[in-house]
């Protein structure tokens, strides 16, 4: 016996309370997972179409078609007890039907498109329609839960709750990734990942990354030097408090003139070293690289004779 | 793509934090920087009510409520800052940010820092914030466990030691690019091909660190309380955590995640592609927004 059954035995608007928290949850798992593909779907079309197309259909075979009916339901039970309540709920029953035609709409568009087309301006008009999705879908479900799902179990009767709760609800297969990949099975892979890289790394060759490398170490350069400066200027303001006569001025001078003319010093050696030593580096990666693609034609040539 | 804003931040961090953790500071002085770093991140929002009232025995502790009706769930989280200091707005307002959109209480607990209060008082600091919250009839299955670095390490810290107590698990936990190992191998993995891309974490200081904070009893660091990548994670809740690709720290979550599913434990990885440590606090990134929708995403799953 499940958690929701055992609450259903002894308090049936708890239980319903509860299966209609636990789609939320299952929402929120597919949201996120939309939330992954979206973002790479000018990129990676190949792999992102097919979840997003399988998570929309899940959300129209499930949450559409069997959550909402019955949010509907309880927010037209509450909606009796609580006038004031009218307009929220109308427009929450609203964005239940706006939002599966637009869920339908774009599983069809997303379907439709050619890889090509995902990849220019119709992938970036379908990638940011699938975010407004999920920041809408998102915001609907807060809404829900501030304003209904917090006054349902205080407001509502035995009564309220037989005329809530019938009807048989089907189990939501997400809580099953073998049963979801019979009907979803991008989905429900994508659901099994344990890893999941956000946002795709450039791909940069040996000379890049060497680049890549002297640039992060001339900002690391650059940042010791900002850091040098900023400790002097503060000796140095302390030096000029302290100037009381013509001895500690004299003496103040001196060690502002010798710090400064030493970090002066620092800001040509520390950069020309940098210089020297990137261009090195950039040098033997370019030559590496050069010899690398030389060897690789040669064994190219080989293999074709 | 990452962004313009996040490319900002990774400069500014690396001109500034990083190079603060390369050079030996004091703590005295990493603290006033951090606090002159403090005052341009921005308030938490007017709708978001802080609140002192119940406190912890020994630290602070602030209960963040949103205005817009809150559930019953609640985020304790703890702030990162290598154990010996914080960033307290940033961290406030991350949490705000995070309740907001989950629609739950958040606890942020000051748990004490070392050097002054070395190990293991910050990690009873966050067992008695748990503790606190059972006792105030909050039921286990509506608390998510949040930390940031230092704060994700004392995170997964406090379920090895709530389940070795018998205490009731909650209901998952969320970890932003924790410091699970800190055990003083030599740097491999991450945390030397990632020693001179992260943009805000140096590990070059890393053993004193850990020697501030076990107070030089350096033993200790093979304890899973205080190494949580050494623990046996059987009966944890669901773990999700994030990191970037491109941080020292990057190994500590992927370890971390393959010995909780070698327990039988839920434990999913995000792997941000260049996103510096505690990107999740830098408001003004759109990424740092993403990765909160995403995060409370794992709250409503763990939450019903």
């Amino acid at each position: 016996m499940n958690a929701v059954e055992r609450v259903a035995r002894s308090d049936p608007g708890a239980a319903f309370m509860l299966a209609l928290r636990r789609d939320h949850a299952g929402l929120s798992r597919v949201l996120r997972e939309m939330d992954t593909q979206a973002h790479r779907l000018t990129l990676e079309p190949e792999q992102a179409r097919p979840v997003l197309v399988d998570a929309l259909g899940y959300l129209l075979h499930y949450q559409h078609a069997h959550h909402h009916p019955r949010e509907d339901r309880l927010f037209a039970r509450i909606q009796a007890r609580d006038r004031s309540l009218y307009a929220t709920m109308q427009q929450l029953s609203e964005e239940h039907q706006t939002g599966e035609l637009e869920t339908a709409r774009l599983r069809e568009d997303l379907a439709a498109a050619t890889e090509p087309e995902l990849k220019g301006s119709t992938g970036s008009q379908l990638a940011e329609r699938v975010t407004n999705y999920i920041r809408h879908s998102r915001l609907h479900m807060r809404h829900e839960e501030a304003v209904f799902y917090a006054r349902a179990e205080q407001s509502l009767d035995t009564d309220d709750w037989e005329t809530v709760i019938a009807g048989e609800v089907p189990e939501d297969p997400i809580n099953d990734l073998e049963r979801l990949s019979d009907d979803y099975p991008h989905l429900a892979a994508q659901l099994g990942l344990t890893t999941r890289h956000l946002g795709l790394s450039e791909t940069v060759g040996p000379v890049n990354a060497q680049l890549r490398a002297q640039m992060l170490a001339l900002a690391d350069l650059y940042g010791g030097l900002f850091q040098d400066a900023v400790e002097l200027t503060r000796l140095n303001i302390g030096r000029v408090m302290a100037i009381r006569g013509p001895t500690s001025l004299a003496q103040a001078a001196g060690a502002i003139t010798t710090d400064n003319l030493r970090f002066a010093g620092q800001c040509l050696v520390r950069p020309s070293r940098w210089a020297i030593n990137a261009g090195a580096g950039l040098l033997v990666s370019a030559l590496s690289s050069d010899s690398q693609q030389r060897d690789q034609r040669q064994s190219n040539g080989l293999n074709r004779e | 793509m990452v962004s313009w804003q996040s490319r900002a931040a990774k400069l500014i961090s690396r001109l500034t934090i990083r190079q603060a953790l390369i050079r030996q500071l004091s703590v005295p002085d990493m603290r006033e920087r951090i606090r002159g770093m403090e005052r341009y991140f921005p308030d938490i929002p007017p709708d978001v009510k802080v609140e002192l009232e119940p406190g912890l025995s020994h630290c602070d502790a602030e209960w963040l409520t949103p205005a817009s009706g809150p559930t019953e769930r609640v985020i304790l989280h703890f702030p990162g800052g290598a154990f010996m200091t914080r960033f307290v707005r940033a961290e406030r307002l991350l949490l705000a940010r995070m309740c907001r959109a989950a629609q739950a209480r958040g606890r942020l607990v000051f748990y004490r820092l070392a050097p002054e209060h070395p190990y293991p008082a910050g990690l009873d600091d966050c067992v008695e914030a748990y503790e606190q919250l059972l006792d105030l009839s909050i039921a286990p299955q509506q608390v998510i466990i949040s930390g940031m670095s230092a704060g994700g390490c004392l995170a997964l810290a406090l379920l090895l030691a709530a389940r070795d107590r018998g205490l009731p698990m909650p209901a998952g936990a969320v970890l932003m690019s924790p410091a699970t190992d800190l055990t003083s191998r030599e740097l491999e993995g991450s945390r030397s091909a990632n020693a001179a891309r992260d943009a805000v974490l140096s590990l070059e200081q890393g053993d004193q660190i850990r020697e501030l904070y076990l107070d030089g009893r350096t033993e200790l660091a093979d304890h899973p309380y205080v190494s949580p990548v050494l623990g046996d994670y059987t009966g944890l809740p669901p773990l999700l955590f994030q990191v970037g690709s491109t941080e020292v720290l990057l190994d500590d979550s992927q370890r971390c995640a393959e010995r909780a599913r070698s327990a039988g434990v839920r434990a999913e990885v995000e792997v941000w592609d260049r996103m510096p440590h505690g990107w999740q606090a830098l408001s003004f990134a759109p990424e740092s927004g993403r990765a909160i929708g995403r995060l409370v995403d794992f709250v409503r799953e763990c939450c019903p």
